[in-house]
């Protein structure tokens, strides 16, 4: 069982923080920022484009990979970069500034006095954004399973197998992970960060982690059999190419809006 | 039409458009904001020999159109979307007034799309009745994000909708392309959601739903969608442009769409002129699946299930027949171009 916390490596991250700041600390916070729909990191995705501190005061600007991203998924990542700013020592006040963004005003104002989504679009939504949001860490949960059991059977386990794996039987050891079986050898099988990205959202939805129970849990929390789990597979794939291909779009088109600016 | 080893391929480009984007056109910072990210799409993901100026962008006129389609880029016809967007520009995006103007100087190589806002209630109705009259009308193109006075856009299982649909197959039409956008009321659900797809699918069996851009960014809620109803199919414009930036994720969306849909319901488009058709069918025909996914998925992207993306799909749908059009095409204004440029 995943017990230890697993820290993502930051150092690829070339973002400029003020000095009177504690820049691990706020790359920390911003690296645990989700863009909802892509499930990753808005710091990794390159979306945060500059912090700046006056006295206690932090601005963040973010920039998005289009004008007209969605108003909903735009609010939670403010929000939560917001929400998450304001817990760097130090920090008493956080504006999020969203740039060029059609519905810039409405979120920006909305975020940064934390007033409810339904409160900044009054006409037009008529709840908050919870329901969403945990829809996308659902879709999210799929994508993580996938990739996990990918490597798994990369790793010339059978579904059988798989099937009958606990949670307890994976093991992390320094920057991999391995199956410890009774009698049986130990397989290494992937990077560390895909399990604990696994078990990480596992442990969020309030899914079974305990270490006797299947290691492959549904979003009903039901065990998968091994008959079922080549369809679940396919079925998860899907939800996973979706994701990863809509984050390459992202990119391609963020990088294509850099290049842009200073056009017309 | 694409030459592969003495071996002719038809190609109908299932979306494009002829809009005018140009300044004196937008009506506001909206129509400005939609035509730059437009251009984002298409400097990102074109080849940079294919990327314009974005003042060209933003109006390129019909010469252009016809040359980068028919002469230079392997299209014999063209589906012609249009999308009204009268928030955002003075004249329109391209609707349909305009894109007839194309459709009669060139009627065997365009079908004409009307589009049809249910939000316009009983006048609507009317408007469309007289449009079909008006115009040559082949399909439909619904676009759901359209803003309209403060509404955010609408769903295809809106019950004004549901009359559209029904007046739709009343009037013979039988294709409905529909793009989701990334703004619809309310504003706090999942703006992309294709669920209505499954209600409309479901309630209008005798009506054809081409769902643009694969229902990107949901495809696999597209695919769950198209694996139940049997007159769902995926229009492939925006999946097939990763072709060239990301070729690892356009082979995982043709192999997923092959799995779950097959070959006979993937309709080839170019969403011209966000790309442009020439690249983007010669990589599709150069292009193969990598052993890994053909193993993974056990599907194959032959030339014939080419062809059948590239043109027999969209053919069969709109009762195209190939053969007899190839001969009316060879001797209209740009067959004949085409036959002196050899």
């Amino acid at each position: 069982m995943i017990d230890q916390e697993y820290r993502q490596t930051l150092d690829g991250i070339n973002l400029s923080v003020p000095s009177c700041l504690d820049r691990e600390e706020v790359l920390r916070q911003l690296d645990s920022v989700l863009d909802p729909e892509l499930d990753q990191s808005i710091l990794g995705l390159g979306f945060v484009k500059s912090v700046e501190c006056n006295e206690s005061h932090l601005t963040v600007e973010l920039e998005l990979p289009t004008y007209w991203c969605a108003a909903n998924f735009s609010y939670l990542m403010a929000i939560d970069a917001r929400r998450n700013l304001l817990q760097v020592p130090g920090v008493d006040d956080v504006t999020v500034r969203l740039g060029d963004h059609f519905a810039a005003k409405a979120i920006e104002d909305g975020a940064n006095s934390d007033k409810p989504f339904s409160d900044s679009f009054p006409d037009e939504a008529w709840d908050n954004l919870e329901q969403l949001r945990d829809l996308f860490l659902r879709k999210g949960y799929i994508g993580r399973q996938e990739t996990f059991l990918r490597q798994l059977i990369n790793a010339g386990l059978s579904y059988e197998e798989i099937s009958g794996l606990q949670s307890g039987d994976v093991v992390v050891d320094g920057e991999s992970f391995w199956i410890h079986r009774d009698g049986a050898e130990a397989v290494q099988v992937g990077p560390a960060s895909v399990a604990w990205r696994y078990f990480q959202r596992r442990e969020e939805l309030g899914l079974d982690c305990s270490p006797t129970g299947a290691l492959m849990r549904d979003l009903r929390d039901q065990s998968v059999p091994a008959e079922t789990l080549e369809t679940y597979f396919a079925r998860s794939r899907t939800t996973r190419v979706s994701s990863e291909a809509t984050g390459a779009l992202c990119s391609v088109l963020l990088q294509a809006r850099q290049t842009a600016s200073g056009i017309a | 039409m694409f030459k592969v080893n003495g071996d002719e391929i038809f190609v109908i480009d299932g979306h494009m458009h002829n809009w005018n984007a140009s300044r004196e056109n937008w009506l506001n910072d909206y129509g400005e904001g939609w035509i730059k990210c437009f251009y984002d799409y298409h400097s990102g993901l074109s080849p940079e020999d294919y990327v314009w100026p974005f003042e060209k962008y933003c109006q390129y006129g019909e010469e252009t159109l016809v040359k980068d389609l028919f002469l230079d880029g392997h299209v014999d016809m063209g589906i012609l979307n249009s999308t009204n967007l009268f928030e955002f520009f003075k004249e329109g995006f391209n609707p349909i007034d305009k894109n007839n103007v194309l459709k009669q100087k060139h009627p065997d190589r365009f079908i004409l799309c009307a589009a049809f806002d249910p939000r316009d209630e009983e006048a609507g109705m009317d408007k469309l009745r007289q449009t079909v009259e008006e115009y040559p009308v082949g399909g439909v193109k619904l676009y759901t994000a359209e803003w309209r006075q403060g509404s955010k856009g609408w769903k295809l299982n809106d019950p004004w909708a549901y009359k559209y649909l029904s007046l739709t197959e009343e009037l013979g039409i039988k294709n409905v392309h529909v793009h989701k956008g990334p703004t619809i009321y309310p504003l706090s659900r999942d703006a992309f959601d294709v669920n209505d797809v499954d209600y409309a699918a479901t309630d209008f069996p005798n009506l054809n739903f081409i769902i643009e851009h694969v229902g990107l960014p949901r495809l696999d809620d597209f695919c769950w969608i198209a694996t139940q109803e049997r007159n769902v199919y995926a229009g492939l414009s925006v999946a097939i442009a990763f072709i060239h930036p990301r070729p690892k994720y356009f082979a995982e969306i043709i192999a997923n769409l092959l799995f779950w849909l097959g070959e006979d319901k993937i309709l080839f488009g170019s969403d011209y002129a966000i790309w442009s058709p020439k690249w983007l069918i010669e990589k599709l025909m150069a292009f193969e699946l990598p052993d890994d996914i053909q193993e993974e998925y056990k599907v194959s992207l032959t030339q014939s299930v080419k062809r059948k993306i590239l043109g027999e799909n969209a053919a069969r749908l709109y009762e195209i027949d190939i053969p007899a059009r190839k001969t009316t095409l060879s001797k209209d204004e740009i067959g004949v171009q085409l036959a002196s440029a050899g």
